[in-house]
Formats: structure tokens, C-alpha cells, sequence
């Protein structure tokens, strides 16, 4: 809060892109609910959140996704309210009687009210139950396909899970190794840091004002072994238009020491063993 | 089409500005469910995967955030801007959910955002698409980084300070001064 009472817009950034913690989030959510001021700063934020949202490279969806959402909408139909038209009046037979004209409604003995009514109770309690039990058919397909969607994301959220905890503690880790890589050039000098945990075998690494590459090349992170063994391919990267690339928890084994981590540059795909020359490295 | 909708002489639907199609929506139309994928599909997968760089996982975002609309279309009201800023916003707070494997911190619903641009219109969206990112390359680069390592990364202020070496007051006031120049820039 600053003095006036309000949330500083600092903050208000901050609790827009979810990054206060639960505390602090509950305390400015609570107040911002009470708050007309906050709350029109708050919906301005978003608003430059949004724009700044739409400066991502674009890239569409594959074919397939449009399918899946349109099948699952299927699915997951809707019951719309209906307006029940009133019933016609029924149309009595006609029945000939020797000679006679048709038999009409004004020929039948008057009915009493009940004797009107009755007959019509039972269409419509039938009709009643029938949109009833087309209800509850529409709410079980709609829960089949709920339960179904859950499942998929507790199943997803869990491999996140384990992810997310592995990078959390290697970025953590007092006892985490912390290299920065560097080339001796003009500017924008090319840089990195790789944040290596060899028990657990976790890297992190992150580059800056990495050099465009040709498309069949791509640039390969290397575990340089203090036991002196050979390096180990720890991934390959594509720096983004702005020279922005990361490499986060690739594949290695546990245990091994670091002497050194190298970045050469490979073909599409990259390689086993590193061809020369190590463009960046760091110890 | 039309005839189901229970529109006569309508427009297009790939036309039709976002609350009809939203309407539509709520009346269980999935052909208005369709167009709205089609208009904003790109953007909301678009900023998954680059929060989440997993093409799979940016998918499943994708999916979460439009079934959202199909169960739950009065989430998004015309006063609350155009609808596909919340979506890119929405889009962005789930996959940092889903990057931080955690619940929805908070319901869709509940975003509201003042924004003028009329994003259902594909020229004006690209030409603020086009408009931001030249905004954005201006800006100075400790800002510029600081930001994206904010939004799309999902890195606390907490984490950007130990990273960059800089004060946690550094940090907040460069992802302020970032989205303060892109208001000031666009509203200029």
C-alpha cells in the first residue's frame, strides 16, 4: 500500500501477472474488490498486459487441436431452454353412426372440469418425464466428458509437477554449481550462464545476444568431464530473433562432475561429439 | 447454418463482432464456438508455447481456455475490453499455472482489462501486433528482458533479482516503466 491508501502500481503489476505471494495476493485482492480506483489502474495493466501479449511470434495451432475442441464441444453439449408451443386442441375421429352425420364434440354428453382435465394430466406427465430423462442424459454425457478432461489433466499436471520441482531446486540450490560462459567480442557480447547440479544430473542454462544461425545449423551445449572423459551432449538450441535461448533440464546422467560447459555449433539435429571450434565456454 | 442459429439474413459468422458470437455461444452454437477458435486460436496457443516451449502441453492450454468460453461465456462481458486481449492474458496466467503445477489462481472470470483495440478485426489486430513488437524492440534492453522474463517466463520478481544481480525495487520498477511505455507509445 502507499500512502494514499492504495496499492502502489508496482505492486499492481506484480499482482496482475501473479507474481506477489499468496499473502500478498489475498491483501490486494481484497482490497482492490472494494476499491474502484485500484480496480480501474488494475484493468488498465491488463490491458497493457494484453498488448504486450500479442508481440509473441505467432505461431497457429496444429490442425488437430481445432478437432479435439470442436468434438469435445460436441460433447459437451448444451441444453438450451425451449419454448413448448401450446398443444393443438385433438381432433376427435369421426365415427358413423347408420346414417347419421359424424359424430362431433357437441354431440357428446358434457364432461365435468376433472373429466376434461384428467385425460391430459397423463400426456403431460409424460411429456414432462421424457424432457426430464433427456436432461439427465445431456448432464451424464456432460460429466462423462468432464470426468474424462480431469483425468487428462491430472495426468499432465503431474509430469508438470516433477518438472517444476526439478528446475525450482536447481535454480535453488545453494550447492548448485553457477557458470557464466562468455566470448571476447564487440558488442553485444554473446553470453550464458548454465546452473549445473551433478548428483542430480539438472542443468539449467540461459544464453543472451546469441548470433543467428543458418537454418541447417543449430547450437549444441557440451558437459566438458573433470574426470577427463569425453564431452556430453547437453542439448541444442535456437537463439530467438532477440538472441534469447535456453537449454532447461536436459538429459544427463547423475554424478558426473563438470570441468567445464562448451557451445559449438552443429547441423540440424546435432552430434555427439562436438566439432570444433568451442564457440563459448565457461568453468 | 443460419437456420439452426435461428438468425435469418445474418451476417457471416467469421464477420460477426465477438459479443453476437458469444451469444451464439451461450445459446449452444458450435458453429459461433468454431469461428471464435479460428479468430483467436493463434494468439492463445501462440503465448502458451512460449511460456511453456512444449507444443503438447501449449495445446492442452488452448483447449482449457476455449472450453472455458463454450461452458462459461458470460465470463467475458463487452465492458471488459476486447476479447482477445483476456484471452492472451487468460492464455498466459494458465500456462504459468500449468509451468508453476498449480490450480487456476484465479477464475477467468474475474480479469477485466481496459483495452480500445478492436482485436476481432484481423487488419487491426495485426497492425497492433505489429505496432507492439516495434514499441517493445525500443525499449531499453534491461526492461525489455526484465519484462519477458516476467510475463513469459514466469520468473518472480524474487528469482529475476538473484539472476540479473539486481534490487527487487530495480526489478518491479522496470516492469512497471515497460508497460508504462507501451500504453504511453500506443496512446500517444
Amino acid at each position: 500500500m502507499n500512502t494514499t491508501g492504495h496499492i502502489e502500481r508496482d505492486d499492481l503489476v506484480l499482482f496482475a501477472i501473479q507474481l506477489l505471494s499468496k499473502e500478498e495476493t489475498a491483501v490486494a485482492a481484497a482490497h482492490i474488490e472494494h476499491c474502484p480506483e485500484c480496480r480501474g489502474e488494475l484493468a488498465e495493466v491488463q490491458g497493457d498486459l494484453a498488448v504486450y501479449a500479442h508481440s509473441v511470434d505467432m505461431q497457429s495451432p496444429p490442425a488437430e487441436a481445432r478437432e479435439r475442441l470442436l468434438k469435445q464441444v460436441a460433447h459437451e453439449k448444451k441444453t438450451v431452454p425451449i419454448d413448448i408451443a401450446p398443444e393443438p386442441e385433438p381432433v376427435l375421429p369421426s365415427r358413423a353412426f347408420g346414417g347419421r352425420r359424424s359424430l362431433t364434440e357437441d354431440d357428446l354428453p358434457q364432461r365435468s372440469f376433472a373429466g376434461k382435465i384428467f385425460p391430459w394430466l397423463g400426456w403431460a406427465l409424460a411429456a414432462g418425464l421424457a424432457v426430464t430423462a433427456g436432461n439427465f442424459y445431456l448432464q451424464r454425457t456432460a460429466l462423462q466428458g468432464s470426468v474424462a478432461e480431469q483425468k487428462d489433466q491430472i495426468a499432465q499436471l503431474t509430469t508438470d509437477a516433477a518438472t517444476a520441482h526439478d528446475v525450482m531446486e536447481t535454480m535453488t540450490d545453494r550447492s548448485a554449481m553457477r557458470v557464466t560462459l562468455t566470448m571476447a567480442q564487440t558488442a553485444p557480447v554473446p553470453q550464458a550462464r548454465a546452473t549445473y547440479m551433478a548428483d542430480k544430473g539438472m542443468l539449467i542454462f540461459q544464453a543472451n545476444n546469441m548470433e543467428p544461425l543458418q537454418p541447417s545449423k543449430v547450437y549444441e551445449l557440451w558437459l566438458i568431464p573433470a574426470n577427463g572423459s569425453n564431452p556430453i551432449p547437453a542439448g541444442t538450441f535456437h537463439p530467438d530473433e532477440r538472441g534469447y535461448a535456453s537449454v532447461m533440464m536436459p538429459p544427463l546422467p547423475k554424478g558426473v562432475q563438470a570441468k567445464a560447459f562448451g557451445v559449438t555449433i552443429e547441423n540440424e539435429g546435432g552430434s555427439q561429439t562436438p566439432t570444433m571450434p568451442i564457440i563459448m565456454a565457461g568453468t | 447454418m443460419y437456420r439452426e442459429t435461428g438468425i435469418v439474413n445474418a451476417p457471416p459468422l467469421s464477420t460477426q463482432d465477438d459479443a453476437s458470437l458469444l451469444a451464439l455461444v451461450k445459446r449452444g452454437d458450435e458453429y459461433a464456438m468454431a469461428s471464435l477458435f479460428d479468430r483467436y486460436s493463434k494468439i492463445v496457443y501462440s503465448v502458451a508455447l512460449r511460456v511453456l516451449r512444449d507444443p503438447a502441453a501449449a495445446e492442452d492450454v488452448l483447449q482449457e481456455v476455449f472450453m472455458q468460453i463454450w461452458r462459461s461465456p458470460d465470463g467475458f462481458v463487452a465492458t471488459r475490453g476486447s476479447l482477445g486481449g483476456w484471452l492472451a492474458v487468460v492464455s498466459r496466467n494458465r500456462s504459468i499455472d500449468a509451468l508453476r503445477r498449480k490450480r487456476p489462481a484465479e477464475s477467468v472470470e474475474e480479469i477485466a482489462l481496459a483495452s480500445d483495440y478492436n482485436l476481432a478485426d484481423e487488419a487491426e489486430r495485426n497492425m497492433m501486433i505489429e505496432k507492439a513488437r516495434s514499441i517493445i524492440h525500443q525499449l531499453p534492453m534491461e526492461q525489455r528482458k526484465t519484462l519477458e522474463m516476467a510475463f513469459f517466463d514466469g520468473l518472480t520478481h524474487t528469482e529475476i533479482a538473484e539472476m540479473t544481480g539486481d534490487p527487487l525495487g530495480t526489478v518491479k520498477s522496470r516492469i512497471r516503466s515497460a508497460l508504462s511505455a507501451l500504453r504511453k507509445a500506443f496512446t500517444a
